[in-house]
């Protein structure tokens, strides 16, 4: 392999790798603006230029390979590459706005970044703003995207995500020189539901995204790093909230879950979450507020009828889109507390769709973010589904009913499921519902406790792949909300008269020896920045390897 | 003065199959059917021809980087985007004598063990396209190309693809991608095209002249070819000069003529009597030569390399007593600003510039330090870019400021010469807007210029 030296820095690199990303793997900063790690590179915008030695010209690091024994200098030791890259960024800004203060992109832009590097930014002004070059400004590219062609540098990532990523090829540059200016094909609306990684690519103010424009500045975000719950891929999201309220949710890189995109479904779903439905208290059948004291006492007295344990059969029906950390406690309350017990999760038929792909890219057709993790949990272990329990009920087969729901956060919950489910909670005699949304269809509940949505509450998904995912709590939950790990912990409380530990550690050590696949996780694994701690390709699907539980 | 290419050219009736053939047409294609693919190529080694199209290289050796991949086809692309600013020559070619282009194409294309060629034209040589798309047919009709050209069982599709305009498309990978149906955004090489071209396969891109000149060297022999010319620079050059001249127009030349000779003898010397200037003697994008450094160039790839020039593609600009230098080059500065195709930015931003500076200084509202900046952004774009339309822009720039700098500084106003730029347009640097007014002067010396002039 390889072994080329970087500012002084060794390291062997396979063959075939571009100085770039031998740069990146080093530490090493290179400024770029049209590399972008999951695109191909096209070196056009000159800014990573690198001085090695033997060459008689700077060279582009995005598209030079490495050569073994090769002797690299960046612009932070070399004078010739700082020279250099000034001199692109110079010409980046001739024709630049420099509109910051009313700029979106502001406190994120690489032009400002690399402007600001005293290594080879900081140059003087030599042209009159009078001078530059106009074109098109806050031209409407659709539902999601607005473009300034003014601040755009040409790098193309927009360009060869919609044609190599997304597929759509729905924009391009048109003219010549520097009145270069992107558009879509006729001037058309773009379609991709993919559109908003658009935003995300740009490298400056350009394209911005219209469910964030002008709402925030950036440096004002708080960010925590969670999982799409949008559908069974788990991409791998970034939330920005402000005080309380996500302000926007982008990709996070993960190379073997989503590489560096999400759609716009999920994007966007984080404001059906949040949205007016909530229920804030936990109420009773008489529609009555209670506390949360009286609130488990009454779930305690419904489900088990006090200690003595309740005659018939109790049906726990967990949700494809609760943590593996609640389902756990789910399944150790039923396992404790009851003598018969069902355990199961299924509306519909999760299961099949946990693999199927909606599109080419990312979607997959069920829209639950744990479906697998439920699986493995052993809620699916036995002949089941909704329409056999509403049967089983209907005929008196289940004295009690615990139920954890979350409205799906993309589209919305099947008429057919959410029918079943009101004729489940009627049939039963005891129901108790945990859930984030006030929904008809649950209204019928003996005892209603309201939950906290996505990005409300901490805790693992484990995806399609099988992959154990880390998703954390942006925000608080409304009202009186508690997190579905808190109640259940109060519910287990009341059958072993011990507070189980919940702190998220304890929870996914147990997890890990609840769960033959995930035995070897360790919570320190699933916290590091990839948050993937179980990606084996291909196994540990529906249907082959054991479920736990069984 | 011994003719290769223009032997014929003089009679209209050439581009007729019949007429053409019965002065040798097609016998040079003939002669390279009877012999290897190898054979060909190592006979235009042994000739020395070198590329036409601007940049000399050998053209033997630019077949041989051809390594055929099973199952992949190769092809074999004439360029026929003759876009340089002063150069009309392949124009002359096409239009006079199309079954000449056509026979090298076929010698070039066989050389390569290419069953493809596509002849892509500048958009503006449309006429020029029905010519050559007669000869096509012509040729295919008698059997010459098509299925087994010349009954030899080799097969050979020709076709024409005009382009739409853009400078751009006569460089190599900005013509594989016009041709390709994409943007004419030029490719960062490696790969190149001899290995990775036209739809991904090894292709093969020859100027119109280079190509041209192949069915001598088959039916003359290397030798003959090498003959003529000078050592390093054999065969004749078709030099098309324009300008302050009495008679422009595309002479053919042997290599190592004097450029002076062909100025005053062919051209019929610097028009209404005037004392010569200038010259551009390969195109815009070579460096000028004065007058006085003119004198001793001959036309040939290392005497003009010696002047500190190019043979170019040999499109030859004169300028007399009369032109004003900067005006001229704010004319060039503009064709480059026009055509950068604007994919990298260097070029993109850079040739702009240039010409958004020179157009204030021929307005007489130049800056001081201006000329400086020009030079700057001149080294900015020098080698950073994508393909050379960059580099190309750069060379007029500076030796027309280098040569003719008195002109250009007679051009700035009187007291852009004294006082520093931002107290007459009203910006400065950045540490003075800040300050109270007043202080900005403080910071500069109205004699030594901004802080920041070297930069």
């Amino acid at each position: 392999m390889p072994l080329v030296t970087i500012d002084g820095r060794q390291i062997e690199v396979e063959q075939g790798t571009s100085v770039i990303q031998a740069a990146d793997r080093l530490g090493v900063e290179i400024p770029r603006f049209c590399y972008h790690p999951d695109l191909r590179p096209e070196g056009n915008c000159r800014m990573c230029l690198v001085e090695v030695d033997g060459y008689a010209r700077p060279v582009v690091a995005c598209a030079t390979p490495v050569a073994d024994g090769m002797v690299v200098h960046s612009p932070h030791e070399s004078a010739t590459a700082s020279q250099a890259v000034n001199g692109v960024l110079e010409f980046l800004l001739v024709n630049h706005p420099l509109d910051c203060p009313i700029c979106d992109q502001a406190g994120e832009c690489s032009l400002q970044d690399f402007y600001m590097h005293p290594d080879y930014g900081l140059h003087e002004s030599h042209v009159d703003p009078a001078e530059k070059v106009h074109k098109h400004k806050r031209v409407d590219l659709g539902p999601r995207i607005v473009l300034d062609a003014e601040r755009c540098v040409m790098c193309s990532r927009c360009v060869r995500f919609s044609a190599e990523v997304s597929g759509y090829a729905e924009v391009q540059f048109v003219r010549r020189g520097n009145r270069v200016e992107l558009v879509t094909f006729e001037d058309r609306a773009l379609e991709d539901p993919y559109a908003g990684n658009l935003a995300d690519v740009c490298p400056v103010g350009a394209l911005t995204s219209r469910d964030f424009r002008f709402k925030r500045r950036v440096w004002h975000l708080e960010s925590t790093d969670a999982i799409c719950a949008g559908c069974s891929t788990g991409c791998n999201v970034r939330i920005d909230h402000f005080k309380g309220k996500i302000e926007r949710v982008v990709p996070r890189r993960n190379p073997s879950v989503n590489r560096s995109w999400i759609c716009d479904e999920g994007r966007l779903s984080h404001e059906k979450a949040q949205g007016q439905d909530r229920l804030l208290h936990p109420r009773g059948a008489d529609g009555g507020e209670l506390s949360w004291s009286e609130a488990i006492a009454r779930a305690d007295a419904l489900l088990r009828g006090g200690r003595a344990g309740v005659p018939g059969r109790a049906l726990l029906l967990g949700s494809a889109s609760a943590t593996n950390e609640s389902l756990l406690l789910l399944r150790r309350f039923g396992e404790l507390a009851f003598t018969q017990r069902t355990m199961d999760f299924r509306l519909g038929n999760e299961p099949e769709l946990v693999d199927a792909r909606e599109d080419h890219l990312l979607r997959r057709r069920d829209k639950h973010p744990n479906t697998m993790g439920a699986i493995h949990l052993g809620f699916a272990a036995q002949e089941g589904g909704l329409p056999l329990h509403v049967r089983a009920a209907e005929h008196d087969a289940y004295a009690a009913l615990l139920l954890v729901y979350h409205p799906p956060l993309v589209g919305d919950e099947s008429p057919e499921a959410a029918g079943a489910l009101e004729r489940l909670i009627r049939a039963v005699p005891a129901s108790v519902v945990l859930t984030s949304h006030r929904l008809p269809f649950l209204e019928a509940a003996t005892l209603l406790l309201p939950v906290a949505a996505w990005a409300e509450e901490e805790g693992t998904y484990t995806n399609y792949q099988g992959a154990v995912q880390f998703t954390g709590q942006a925000l608080r939950a409304p009202g009186a909300a508690r997190s579905a790990v808190a109640i259940l912990a109060d519910l287990l409380e009341r059958v072993t008269l011990r507070r189980p530990d919940t702190s998220p550690k304890t929870l996914f050590v147990e997890l890990a020896q609840a769960v033959p696949a995930y035995q070897g996780l360790s919570f320190a694994t699933l916290s590091s920045r990839s948050a993937i701690a179980y990606p084996p390709e291909g196994r540990m699907h529906y249907g082959q390897e054991g479920f736990a539980g069984r | 003065m011994p003719a290769i290419l223009t032997r014929h050219t003089d009679d209209p009736e050439q581009t007729e199959l019949d007429v053409a053939q019965r002065r040798g047409a097609y016998d040079g294609l003939r002669e390279a059917l009877s012999r290897s693919p190898d054979e060909v190529i190592a006979e235009v080694e042994a000739s020395g021809l070198r590329g036409r199209g601007g940049a000399g290289f050998p053209t033997g050796r630019k077949w041989s980087f051809i390594r055929p991949v099973p199952g992949q086809p190769v092809y074999l692309l004439c360029n026929a985007d003759e876009s340089e600013p002063g150069t009309f020559k392949d124009h002359y070619l096409l239009r006079r004598d199309p079954h000449l282009v056509l026979e090298g194409i076929a010698i070039a294309a066989y050389a390569i063990r290419a069953h493809t060629a596509y002849i892509y034209m500048r958009g503006e040589y449309a006429s020029l396209a029905e010519i050559m798309a007669k000869a096509i047919r012509e040729a295919q009709g008698a059997g010459i190309l098509g299925e087994s050209c010349l009954g030899s069982g080799y097969d050979l599709r020709v076709s024409i693809q005009l382009g739409a305009g853009a400078y751009i498309c006569g460089e190599e990978t900005g013509l594989i991608q016009s041709l390709e149906g994409k943007r004419a955004y030029p490719r960062v090489r490696p790969p190149f095209p001899a290995v990775h071209g036209f739809l991904d396969s090894p292709t093969v891109i020859n100027n119109v002249e280079t190509l041209a000149n192949l069915p001598f060297i088959m039916t003359e022999g290397a030798a003959r070819f090498a003959a003529l010319g000078t050592d390093r620079s054999p065969g004749t050059k078709l030099i098309s000069i324009s300008g302050a001249v009495a008679r422009p127009g595309v002479y053919e030349v042997e290599m190592g003529y004097p450029l002076l000779e062909l100025l005053r003898h062919e051209a019929g010397g610097v028009r209404l009597g005037r004392r010569l200037k200038a010259v551009i003697p390969g195109g815009t994008s070579v460096p000028v030569l004065t007058a006085e450094e003119a004198a001793p160039v001959m036309i040939d790839y290392e005497s003009m390399q010696a002047a500190g020039t190019l043979l170019g593609s040999g499109g030859t600009i004169v300028f007399d007593e009369g032109t004003s230098m900067p005006e001229a080059l704010l004319r060039i500065a503009e064709f480059y600003a026009h055509e950068s195709c604007g994919e990298c930015t260097p070029c993109r931003e850079g040739t702009g510039w240039m010409a958004w500076v020179l157009r204030r200084l021929v307005q007489g509202e130049g800056r001081p330090g201006d000329l400086d900046l020009l030079l700057r952004v001149g080294h900015n774009i020098e080698g950073r870019t994508i393909c050379g339309l960059g580099d190309a822009s750069v060379q007029p720039v500076r030796s027309f400021i280098q040569k003719f700098r008195e002109e250009f500084e007679a051009l700035l106003p009187r007291e852009a010469l004294a006082a520093p730029a931002w107290q007459m347009h009203g910006h400065g640097p950045r540490t003075g807007r800040f300050g109270p007014p007043g202080e900005e002067a403080a910071l500069s010396d109205p004699v030594e210029g901004p802080p920041n002039a070297a930069l």
